[in-house]
């Protein structure tokens, strides 16, 4: 019990000076950090409301609720692979836990969320969508697309501490992965014959649920909530599979 | 493992390997998959084997390479045995490099707040500690300042002065006798003649044979991996200084 409450102490440690030092060197702080996603929604808002003419309601409010979801999951994925490479003297030179590294790390990166979720907050209160006791939900949902983060980000740890090509693979799989997700769209445009398929992306899932219950007062089904803790569950399992059969030599390789 | 004994080493063996190309990319992987990796074998450590005591202090010697920093390495568990086993009875401090975790764009304070977490310490007991660490360091002038505008001396020192605050069972020390200036060296004795008195176990590498025989109860001779001898201070020293 000792070892687990000082596991929690190390990786909480991690995560609050992570968060400190991303904000302090900078004048505007916690703005910088939200202005890149704030840029994005800008662009995609510009290109796909008025350009693309896409028909959604509230299609900001829509937009950028999408996005969110999308950046705690890059976030979580791209700041949790780099965990180890990046303190080689944590690894090499003391001996800590090596996972309070990586859960630090995806704190660090859930906590810049909660940045951007209080915007959208403001944003739904502005727009007069009433907010239902669904939104009561919405947590748990954030919470299980959280921890398929961190199982691959666990994988993708372990695995660019031996192969440093393995972050731009993940860059480049995370792209592929931006567009195959509701981020922008509604998952009503996916082709009928392909709709299943892409709806066993959890991250779509994901995206559709949160959807639901803070835009449209509609309950996530069963199968929504089932594919999202069953990612969830799946890539912990085999992401920490793969990061204790390779941790033993991290300092050797690393 | 018998409550008496505070580290116990079996038959320990430590090999490392080294590629003659390595493969550290996942394209190359794929590329050179028919190509068989061809690698040296370096044995660091064969057939180790000790205990030490609760309350011993246990001197580690030998010559650059001889597998002194690989066995402090895999005590403190950041590198694993390739064969054998090692048996750690009690809460574990290591002052093998100080100021590991240390970052230049914290403060003083917030510094000594990390380090301490990274070696065991509670907020509550930092809390508690925080004044006589600072006062140990002299940098009471200090407390908010930026790591970086401190002199390395100075940083040295912080990190010593928190490492000690862990209250350690066990001990493990590589060279680190010789921090700072000689008023802090002095505190340095000290402080560890207080460990020891307090009955914490030590296990001390150094080259300095005057330290070793001046602290140690128990010293044991490394040379290219293996165990040469090991036990009374003297004779230990005398058959290194003799072969060397």
């Amino acid at each position: 019990m000792t070892q687990l409450s000082d596991y929690w102490r190390i990786t909480k440690k991690i995560a609050l000076s992570d968060l400190k030092l991303r904000y302090k060197n900078s004048l505007l702080g916690i703005f910088w950090s939200l202005l890149e996603p704030l840029l994005i929604f800008a662009v995609l808002y510009l290109v796909f409301y008025y350009v693309m003419d896409l028909q959604v309601g509230h299609y900001y409010l829509f937009l950028f609720l999408g996005i969110i979801c999308w950046d705690l999951f890059e976030k979580a994925t791209m700041m949790g692979m780099t965990s180890i490479t990046d303190k080689p003297s944590l690894v090499k030179k003391i001996f800590i836990p090596r996972e309070t590294l990586l859960l630090g790390r995806c704190i660090t990166a859930l906590l810049m969320i909660l940045f951007e979720l209080v915007i959208f907050f403001i944003l739904l209160l502005i727009s007069g969508i009433p907010i239902t006791p669904l939104f009561l939900l919405f947590p748990f949902i954030l919470i299980g697309e959280f921890l398929i983060a961190v199982g691959i980000g666990f994988a993708l740890a372990a695995l660019n501490v031996y192969y440093r090509d393995v972050q731009y693979i993940w860059a480049v799989l995370l792209r592929a992965l931006f567009f195959l997700s509701p981020v922008i769209y509604s998952v009503t445009i996916y082709p009928a014959e392909y709709a299943e398929l892409l709806m066993l992306n959890p991250l779509a899932r994901v995206i559709e649920a949160s959807r639901k219950t803070t835009l449209y007062n509609s309950l996530p089904t069963l199968l929504d909530i089932g594919i999202i803790y069953l990612a969830a569950l799946l890539s912990l399992a085999i992401g920490y599979f793969i990061f204790t059969r390779l941790e033993p030599r991290f300092a050797e390789e690393i | 493992m018998k409550p008496e004994i505070a580290i116990e080493v079996k038959n320990l063996w430590k090999r490392f390997i080294l590629p003659h190309e390595k493969k550290t990319t996942v394209f190359e992987m794929l590329t050179k998959l028919h190509k068989k990796t061809t690698y040296e074998e370096f044995w660091a450590l064969r057939e180790i084997n000790f205990s030490v005591a609760k309350g011993e202090s246990f001197g580690i010697i030998g010559e650059n390479g001889s597998g002194k920093t690989t066995l402090l390495n895999l005590i403190t568990n950041v590198i694993r045995p390739t064969k054998g086993e090692i048996h750690v009875n009690g809460r574990l401090t290591a002052f093998l490099e100080l100021g590991v975790g240390f970052h230049p764009d914290m403060t003083v304070k917030e510094n000594v707040y990390l380090y301490g977490a990274l070696m065991g310490m509670s907020d509550k007991e930092l809390d508690s500690k925080f004044h006589q660490i600072i006062k140990f360091a002299d940098l009471e002038k200090f407390v908010d300042a930026k790591l970086k505008n401190l002199s390395s001396g100075m940083q040295v020192r912080l990190a010593f002065s928190t490492a000690a605050q862990t209250n350690p069972e066990i001990l493990l020390v590589d060279e680190v006798l010789a921090v700072g200036d000689l008023e802090f060296q002095q505190k340095c004795f000290e402080k560890f003649m207080e460990f020891r008195k307090k009955g914490v176990t030590l296990v001390i590498v150094s080259h300095d044979m005057n330290a070793i025989a001046k602290f140690c109860d128990t010293v044991m001779l490394l040379h290219q991996g293996r165990q040469i001898a090991t036990g009374n201070p003297k004779e230990v020293i005398d058959l290194y200084l003799q072969h060397r």
